[in-house]
């Protein structure tokens, strides 16, 4: 009988660890905005962004980002920009619809964090690092993240007049 | 001079208020509102600022050219209307806008609306007193 309770305890008690381990899932919030931009005109927003946001500024290891965007959701603010863009010269949206990110660690505390993952934009995945930090706001938190991406390592244009490093910024509200 | 500037200022309010009307039929047919880029109040003056230019063209194409100005005048005016169509296709448009790719199609007939209202309107106030 002891030694059944010992083995019953000890079963709690890991699955109760497990339990606290279990990484939080957020929802991304309306009035989310993934902005880019470059030393010249080219610059705008992507309209849609979707993804399972598993997160705990607690436990950044046990934490996860799959996020994708619709390429075809890009505005720059001028029709001819915005159809050059989703052209076969640039972002290829036809053939390559989306831009995705996934996650594979997130460390950090407080509320400065770093994402290292991979990003797949035109057909290319490569490895990239992304600081970001969370806020919480009440029962939810908005996400801030600003890094660059060099356009040309993933075959999305070719050099010249656009810079080759587009900057990149984002801020997400998200609610449990 | 003076009956220029009138013609001017009258066709531009004219293809001012065209260019309203039509922005209405646009916005109700596609369902798509540019009314806080293109308002009215800049629809009249910018047609009403191109008419007092118009006028001030064809008063100086009048007395370099005699009465080969007219003729070289329309041609200017239609040339420089048609080309003045790029400037709406450059436009860049506030990111929150919705369809940037739709306003040059709203914008691009305004800007030939301030000749049809000069062609429109010149021969009332400066009629052709000779007939061949």
């Amino acid at each position: 009988m002891k030694k059944t309770l010992i083995v019953l305890s000890a079963v709690l008690t890991l699955m109760a660890a497990k339990v606290s381990a279990q990484v939080a899932n957020w929802n991304i919030a309306p009035g989310y905005s993934v902005a880019f931009s470059t030393s010249g005109d080219a610059a705008g927003i992507f309209k849609t962004l979707k993804g399972v946001i598993k997160f705990d500024p607690a436990n950044p290891g046990g934490s996860s980002f799959q996020v994708s965007i619709d390429v075809a959701s890009i505005n720059t603010g001028n029709g001819l920009m915005n159809t050059h863009a989703k052209s076969a010269e640039w972002f290829d949206a036809t053939k390559f619809p989306q831009i995705t990110f996934q996650s594979t660690s997130i460390t950090g505390s407080g509320s400065n964090f770093q994402a290292v993952g991979n990003l797949t934009m035109h057909g290319v995945t490569k490895p990239i690092t992304i600081p970001f930090t969370f806020q919480r706001t009440g029962a939810g938190g908005t996400f801030q993240a600003s890094f660059k991406v060099n356009r040309v390592q993933f075959g999305v244009g070719k050099s010249g007049d656009v810079d080759d490093d587009i900057a990149l910024k984002l801020s997400v509200p998200v609610t449990k | 001079m003076k009956k220029l500037l009138i013609l001017g200022v009258v066709s531009g309010l004219l293809a001012g208020i065209l260019s309203f009307l039509y922005s209405k039929v646009y916005a109700h047919y596609l369902g798509l509102d540019f009314s806080s880029i293109a308002t009215p109040a800049k629809m009249i003056l910018a047609s009403a600022i191109g008419g007092l230019i118009a006028a001030v063209g064809y008063f100086l194409l009048q007395r370099m050219l005699g009465l080969k100005g007219e003729a070289v005048f329309n041609l200017l005016f239609t040339i420089l209307s048609f080309a003045s169509i790029l400037g709406p296709i450059a436009t860049k448009l506030p990111l929150d806008m919705q369809s940037p790719e739709m306003f040059p199609w709203l914008v691009m007939p305004m800007h030939l609306f301030p000749a049809l209202g000069w062609m429109t309107l010149k021969p009332l106030f400066f009629p052709n007193k000779t007939l061949a």
